[in-house]
């Protein structure tokens, strides 16, 4: 998957009235709770069949962080 | 006594019979803008003629089965289209009586693509937060006593609205952090043109069992206007039971 692709997903999982990149801060956005957080692990399991858990999402901040989970799954 | 804003903008499904048609006409004539939605363009012009202000009367032709998981971006177009929405109402449905004998899968499965699956995509769009008016939006869902009787006969109905009722509970704990209320209505033996039967002897076997006889659309849909008005600011999570008297 495109990143961009990607950023405009999370946009969704999160319901984000403004767009996002890759440098934002997860931490800084209200929308970030642990719904939100229950939604990432449900989306990167059916889209990339990737598990992860709220500890891995406990140690990130930005976005980037959250894209390097999915491995090589998003790309460019 | 409720009452409506123009600027608050409800969503109605079902509009052009029974609970959704008269649901539609009475938020409208409380002063609201509704956008009314149906498979059949002619019943949902017949139900606008009869409004009181037309001019706060939106239709929108659709069969909400049609494609169940683009119905939050549909929701989205509709957000595009009119403004951010105070309020949905859901009130589609189908009833039909098959004991175990009968049953056929694919029945069952259309069975639960308009009683459930549809409502749960539909919550799902207007609860997105874009799409609302956040904190004072009220959803409500018309579900059925059936989803707490379970007769004979009704073992797909009562499934779907069962199903329904526990979704929904499940949901709206999920919408407490954004304000928004969701209840559902349980009604039974209310005369629509789903329930109505041609058969004389079944109704008045039924008669016996409502202590106040057969309930009205305006039974329902005043409450679902109560439900979707501030004066129930302190409601959600409910289930509420119209059966004509303690029948459950």
């Amino acid at each position: 998957m495109k990143k961009a692709e990607f950023l405009s997903a999370l946009e969704d999982v999160l319901q984000l009235e403004d767009s996002i990149d890759e440098n934002q801060n997860l931490l800084d956005l209200e929308e970030w709770d642990s719904l939100s957080k229950m939604a990432v692990m449900a989306y990167y399991k059916k889209t990339f069949s990737v598990e992860i858990n709220l500890n891995d999402l406990k140690n990130i901040q930005t976005v980037n962080d959250l894209i390097k989970l999915a491995g090589s799954n998003i790309d460019g | 006594m409720v009452s409506f804003s123009k600027e608050q903008i409800f969503i109605v499904t079902g509009a052009s019979s029974g609970i959704g048609e008269g649901t539609a006409l009475l938020l409208n004539e409380l002063g609201a803008t509704v956008v009314g939605i149906a498979r059949n363009k002619e019943r949902l012009n017949a139900m606008k003629s009869k409004c009181k202000y037309p001019e706060n009367m939106f239709l929108e032709i659709k069969d909400l089965t049609e494609d169940i998981n683009a119905l939050p971006q549909y929701i989205k177009e509709l957000k595009n289209k009119y403004g951010k929405f105070s309020g949905l109402a859901y009130c589609a449905g189908i009833c039909q009586v098959n004991p175990l004998q009968t049953i056929d899968y694919d029945e069952m499965k259309h069975m639960f693509d308009i009683n459930y699956f549809a409502p749960i995509f539909m919550v799902k769009g207007f609860a997105d937060k874009r799409n609302n008016v956040g904190e004072g939006a009220s959803i409500v869902v018309i579900s059925s006593a059936s989803a707490l009787a379970r007769d004979k006969g009704h073992l797909v109905y009562s499934g779907t609205k069962s199903a329904l009722c526990a979704s929904l509970k499940s949901i709206s704990k999920e919408l407490h952090k954004q304000k928004i209320r969701l209840n559902t209505i349980l009604p039974s033996n209310i005369k629509t043109p789903m329930t109505v039967s041609d058969n004389n002897e079944y109704e008045i076997s039924q008669q016996a069992l409502y202590p106040f006889g057969f309930g009205e659309v305006s039974d329902v849909s005043n409450m679902v206007a109560y439900l979707l008005s501030d004066k129930a600011k302190f409601i959600s999570g409910q289930d509420y039971v119209l059966d004509s008297g303690g029948v459950i």
